[in-house]
């Protein structure tokens, strides 16, 4: 199998790999380091870095002081430290990419602009430890030698890999910031020419009245030598105004031109063009249109020096918005790929594998498409592209123009007497930006149709379906946020995959239409599953596979890297408990109440705290297992305490292991004042629950006792829980109070694992036909029982109590597919005979 | 790309190198930094393909000088091999430049090693990038020995530029799609025993997981050959998949370092000849998976791998500087033993660890019903669920030693606390978890005296 010509011959090295002192010895320039890892640490940092964090410079090559560093993101110096920028702008500038011709080409009496693409190159300086990329661009300059000036943003990091792994997004973040900067580099270089056009027009004005003063002035026939140089002037600008108004109708013809860039991106960027509109609220939107007024200036004969004329920066090049707007570009591309790379790397994939997972995503997950989780440190720049910019958001760039710059092209008119009107207001934005089409607007952007979370809710009766499993569709801050997705940065949107999946859940056959008779009579499954056991109610069949849509096929695929939502609204004391956006439900108006907010309502930050709370949990309660096996097996936990900030952070913790949270965690009431209902019971399957001191406390409790055979209850006063006993083993690894797990994040991406591993076998025992269906005619619902029952312990190993756990399970998974029955009963609810048992520390 | 560029040197040798059907690559390049004519294209290979050439000569000097501008200002450290990388979308084209020092005529020079693709090949170059860059390092390692000596570092980079052509070539025509179609892998079967044993697949998989998702398959059936191809990419992630290769059906592609998996067939004699010191410079340990005799080897872990790797590699590089003549070796054919030490040719074991992961998923991924989106969803899950635990094995680890400045001592606690208690699952767990962290291994097992785990276990119980 192995080719002996291979064979090598091995040195002998000592154990510590280190050559014997043999004058043929490799010297070690020429050789490799026995171990690749500097000092065998995963996480020591690449390379020897004098930077501190990752940054973006952007530099440019002066025609007068040569490359030179202009600014960084973030613009702290401590993050930059010792790192010599001056010496890294000139390694990055020092060699024209863009190697273009610009000026008077030969055989054309005008100078040409020359419209060169963008370059990219990843360099770097291992000596130094820095990493680059480097995105070249050449902006516009009527005053710069060849009227360029080349400039370069960059985004410097310590980990080469980072940068190379990520060189596609990094490269898409960069050409959006150079397009939009470029565009106003533009308008501004097209409103400056036309000034000079006035200058040079009202300069030609002056010169031919002083012209013909001077000829009537002098002897007829004879030319002074003052009126011969004034008619070289007056030729001279007279050559000058043609050459402006060539420039001015090369730039205006920008657009127009073949691109050479196969990505092709202005038309990626037309999608951004409702970003920012003349009528928004934005002043600079309204400035817009206005037309500046200018007086034009008499351009004296000789210009200044090369060297005694200052050159404009960075912010007089670009006009402002578009200046300002690709700042924050930069600095959402900053936020975005600052951070460790295994994480990032790591988010992605998760994500990308969890839109494959529609099925089961609402168990236990946030969805996909919507909140992608995150530290909540890194925004999200398409965000910034085409959603509101209100709280951290940077605000939103201005449009990209993509038709020729509306110019008053008057100017480009024969010459002709001075029309003072020529100078003012250059460009219209009616004119010169397309109208977007519907298909370009995104609902998000839309005030109309932006959906907003409600903090109110409608009393529902408590003979009423609860509705609160799936059906509601209100949106919120999350979703309005996390809309960035269906940006052109992240095309697969989310209301792509919503569309698909309802296409999918709406297909059902005949055998899922029978299964879901089942539903008319059990009412709620969950309910009856954990308090009947294995006796429960027949489990539904799900013939139709999940995930139909052929759109979702592809959906395994890891995209550019989402940046997470901030925790808009969240203060970062109630973040702690993760039930911040739940209003206290007082005695009088608790039915009116707002819904808590947890599950999908909460970003993947509030999450990991919540982990803290339920790690903590978990080594502080002996019985931590007992109250996880009841959420999970689908039976209701009220948390009762009189400290209100105690239950929160109670419910907060808990609330990881609540099955199908809802989209808004309406499964989850945080705090209560006032004696739950059965109806309420019924909706929420985790309840903090106050303790009061009245006789209305005393009543409440005694409700409580009434209904202990539907629910457990949890006394954080007391200390105690009154649950039936849980004997399995599915939940352990989950509650182990003597685990060595140290921190809340390490522990919430534990039970993330875990709990997906209970979503994945739920999915199977689901999908799973046989299970379900009779094989032969001859077969009654005691068979199929049976066959099930075999099924979870012999095949799973399950015994009946965890058993309980993937029956409730598997049917949320079945009710969620399949939809709520159109003409559902009200929810009855089951028990078991097992009596409660009560726990105590 | 326009013409006006200036003639190329006369100077300057050029080796057309011949290959079947499309070559993704234009040219590849060696320009050194002459201390007074400044950059020199020295050599040019090109493609020889059924069109003319893509690129005149003159604009391949172009570029490759264009490589070197900038590096006047170079500060590396001696030896060390800097990569470069452009998007000129103003030529249309993508170049990769190693920098490097060497020896020339007895002069220090900033040298350079490009190849040059055309830009619309952005999306089909970046997931071998690294491929190509790690084995285009090595070969400069080598040439700068040659350098040193005086010799020819043509012949020396050859033995690399064109096998990269090839493999550039190859992976045109028989890589792995980003999405594979359950319903062409085993996993579509109506069995588990319907296209190959249960127990081989569990530990195809199994290992093909263990070994950072890593394999070669052969065997005499192609399609047999492909459909397990397809199988194991299934575990792979998108861009993995990208570096994943099927096997040729008429005749066999060579052993290509670097890929994740790759389907070789044997020849007319039921062979294959796996080359040694190829297999050992792939970046992770291998599993070899045969079809034909439904056999499944492994390498020795990630650990073990690296210090081979490294130790070959240093071998590999004396055995160069000792060489006293430039016929003594040629720089791709080193026939040489040294008193030393003897490889272990017997690279490829059996799979010592079992695991119950995959076992589990086999037995039952096979009862959803097949031809559905079903068993695909199941296995998004699997692999959720593996990627979940290597992420909170690599944090427990982090939070454990305080991102490696502290020993690890506690993998025994890890194993009950996150339920790896499994030699294999740990092994698969782990081997993910290098991929997110590379090092991870040597870190956690130490020196490579620890073989497995279980040793690590024995070793820490004292």
């Amino acid at each position: 199998m192995i080719g002996s010509p291979d064979v090598v011959a091995l040195t002998r090295e000592d154990e510590n790999g280190e050559a014997n002192a043999d004058p043929l010895a490799l010297p070690d320039e020429f050789s490799v380091p026995l171990y690749p890892h500097a000092n065998s640490n995963p996480w020591a940092k690449t390379s020897y870095a004098k930077f501190t964090k990752d940054f973006i410079l952007i530099s440019e090559f002066s025609e007068q002081v040569g490359p030179q560093p202009l600014l960084t993101i973030p613009d702290d110096p401590t993050v930059c430290g010792t790192f010599d920028l001056n010496y890294f702008s000139l390694r990055i500038m020092s060699v024209d990419y863009q190697a273009s011709f610009v000026g008077h080409p030969p055989g054309s009496g005008y100078p040409r602009l020359s419209f060169v693409e963008d370059s990219r190159v990843v360099l770097g300086d291992s000596k130094e430890g820095a990493f680059a990329y480097v995105h070249h661009l050449t902006l516009y300059d009527l005053e710069a030698r060849g009227f360029v000036r080349p400039f370069c943003m960059a985004y410097v990091s310590a980990d080469e890999r980072k940068i190379m792994m990520q060189f596609e997004e990094l490269s898409q973040r960069f050409s959006q910031a150079s397009e939009c900067l470029k565009t106003g580099n533009r308008r501004a270089f097209a409103k400056e020419l036309q000034r000079k056009l006035q200058d040079l027009e009202y300069t030609r004005l002056v010169l031919r009245k002083e012209e013909g003063l001077q000829r009537e002035a002098a002897p007829p026939g004879i030319y002074s030598s003052q009126v011969v140089e004034k008619a070289n002037e007056l030729a001279n600008v007279e050559k000058s105004i043609y050459e402006h108004r060539d420039l001015l109708r090369q730039i205006s013809s920008y657009p127009g031109r073949p691109r050479r860039d196969p990505q092709d991106l202005l038309e990626k960027y037309a999608t951004l063009d409702h970003a920012l509109r003349p009528d928004g609220p934005g002043a600079a939107g309204r400035a817009w249109g206005r037309r500046a007024s200018y007086t034009p200036q008499l351009i004296k004969a000789k210009s200044p020096k090369c060297f005694d004329k200052r050159l404009k920066t960075l912010s007089e090049l670009s006009e402002s918005r578009f200046h300002a707007a690709t700042l924050d570009l930069l600095r959402g591309t900053e936020r975005l790929f600052s951070g460790d790379l295994c994480y990032q790397y790591s988010r992605r994939l998760d994500r990308a594998l969890r839109r494959k997972q529609q099925a089961t995503n609402f168990l236990f997950e946030e969805d996909p498409g919507e909140d992608v989780g995150g530290d909540g440190v890194t925004a999200r720049p398409a965000c910034a592209l085409s959603h509101a910019g209100d709280g951290p958001w940077p605000p939103r760039p201005p449009p990209i123009v993509l038709c020729p710059l509306a110019l008053e092209l008057d100017a480009l008119r024969p010459p002709g007497p001075l029309d003072p009107a020529a100078g003012g207001g250059p460009l219209r934005p009616g004119r010169s930006r397309p109208e977007s089409s519907p298909s370009d607007r995104t609902p998000e952007t839309s005030e109309d149709t932006k959906c907003s979370f409600s903090s109110e809710r409608s009393a529902e009766g408590p003979g009423r379906q609860s509705t609160s499993e799936g059906t509601e569709t209100t949106g919120g801050e999350d979703e309005a946020e996390n809309g960035g997705d269906r940006t052109p940065a992240s095309p697969q949107g989310a209301p792509a995959l919503q569309t698909d999946l309802e296409a999918a859940l709406g297909q059902m056959d005949a055998a899922c239409c029978m299964a879901q008779d089942a539903f008319l009579y059990e009412g709620s499954l969950g309910d009856a599953a954990s308090d009947a056991g294995l006796d429960g109610p027949p489990a539904t069949v799900v013939s139709q596979e999940p995930q139909a849509s052929p759109a979702l096929q592809g959906a395994y695929a890891v995209g550019p890297p989402q940046a997470e939502p901030p925790a808009v609204g969240l203060g970062g004391g109630a973040a702690d408990d993760g039930s911040d956006r739940t209003v206290s439900a007082s005695a009088g108006s608790d039915r009116a109440g707002s819904p808590p907010c947890y599950g999908g309502g909460v970003t993947l930050r509030q999450r990991k705290r919540a982990g803290q709370g339920a790690l903590r949990f978990v080594r502080q309660y002996p019985f931590a297992l007992q109250a996880l096996w009841c959420l999970l097996s689908g039976r209701t936990l009220v948390v009762l305490g009189s400290d209100e900030a105690r239950v929160r952070r109670m419910v907060s913790a808990l609330a990881l292991f609540v099955p199908g949270p809802g989209p808004r965690g309406e499964r989850v009431q945080a705090w209560l004042s006032c004696t739950p209902s059965l109806a309420d019971l019924h909706r929420w399957k985790l309840i903090g629950l106050q303790r009061l001191a009245s006789p209305l406390g005393s009543s409440g409790l005694h409700s409580l006792t009434r209904y202990s055979r539907y629910l457990s209850v949890l006394d954080a006063d007391q200390k105690t829980l009154r649950c039936p006993p849980y004997r399995g083993t599915l939940l352990a690894n989950m509650a182990d109070h003597r685990t060595s797990l140290r921190r809340g994040s390490t522990y919430f991406l534990h039970v993330q694992s875990a709990l997906g591993g209970l979503a994945s076998k739920a999915f199977l025992l689901a999908f799973t036909h046989h299970l379900h269906l009779p094989v032969g005619p001859g077969e009654g619902p005691e068979a199929v029982e049976a066959r099930r029952r075999g099924f979870l312990q012999e095949q799973l190993g399950l015994g009946p109590q965890d058993g309980q756990v993937l029956l409730y399970l598997s049917g949320l998974v079945t009710q969620h597919y399949l939809g709520p029955p159109p003409d559902a009963a009200p929810p009855a609810f089951s028990f078991g005979y097992t009596a409660s048992l009560l726990y105590k520390i | 790309m326009s013409s006006g560029y200036p003639p190329q040197s006369p100077a300057v040798a050029k080796t057309e190198v011949p290959l079947d059907g499309e070559c993704p690559l234009l040219a590849a390049t060696f320009a050194y930094w002459d201390n007074i004519l400044g950059p020199r294209v020295r050599h040019i290979w090109a493609p020889r393909v059924d069109q003319s050439l893509l690129l005149s000569d003159g604009e391949i000097t172009f570029l490759a000088n264009h490589t070197l501008n900038g590096e006047i200002l170079r500060s590396a450290e001696c030896g060390a091999v800097d990569v470069k990388f452009f998007v000129l979308a103003e030529k249309g084209v993508i170049i990769v430049s190693l920098i490097f020092d060497g020896e020339l005529k007895g002069d220090k020079n900033t040298c350079a090693l490009s190849i040059i693709l055309p830009q619309t090949e952005l999306a089909f170059y970046l997931p071998l990038h690294a491929i190509c860059v790690e084995r285009f390092q090595h070969v400069i390692r080598k040439g700068r020995i040659w350098m040193q000596k005086g010799y020819n570092i043509i012949s020396v980079l050859s033995s690399e530029i064109l096998p990269i052509m090839e493999l550039l070539a190859s992976m045109k025509t028989h890589r792995v799609q980003e999405d594979i179609d359950i319903r062409d892998t085993v996993l579509n079967d109506d069995d588990i025993g319907d296209s190959c044993h249960e127990d081989f697949l569990h530990k195809a998989i199994s290992s093909h997981l263990q070994t950072c998702g890593c394999s070669m398959v052969v065997g005499s059936n192609p399609d047999k050959v492909n459909k397990m191809v397809r199988t194991l990419c299934l575990f792979l992630t998108p861009s993995e998949r990208k570096c994943s290769r099927l096997c040729k059906a008429d005749s066999s592609f060579k052993y290509e370092t670097g890929l994740f998996v790759q389907g070789l067939l044997k020849d007319s004699t039921g062979s294959f000849v796996l080359p040694f010191r190829q297999v050992l410079y792939s970046p992770y340990p291998t599993t070899h998976i045969d079809v034909d005799i439904n056999t499944v080897k492994q390498m020795p872990p990630c650990q073990e791998h690296t210090y081979n790797q490294r130790r070959y590699m240093r071998s590999e590089l004396s055995a160069l500087w000792r060489a006293v003549s430039e016929d003594d070796i040629a720089p791709d054919m080193i026939i040489h033993t040294d008193e030393g030490f003897t490889p272990d040719l017997n690279i490829f074991q059996d799979v010592m660890h079992r695991d119950t992961l995959v076992k589990s998923f086999i037995d039952e991924v096979f009862m959803l019903k097949p031809s559905l989106s079903l068993r695909s969803t199941y296995v998004t899950q699997f692999l959720l669920l593996i990627h979940r635990k290597a992420l909170t094995l690599l944090k427990y680890i982090e939070d454990e030693t305080q991102k490696g400045k502290k020993p690890f001592r506690s993998l025994r606690s890890l194993k009950a606390d996150l339920d790896l208690a499994v030699d294999g699952d740990l092994s698969i767990v782990m081997a993910l978890a290098e991929k997110l962290r590379a090092g991870l291994h040597s870190f956690v097992f130490g020196v490579p005296c620890y073989t497995s785990a279980q040793d690590r276990d024995v070793h820490m119980s004292f």
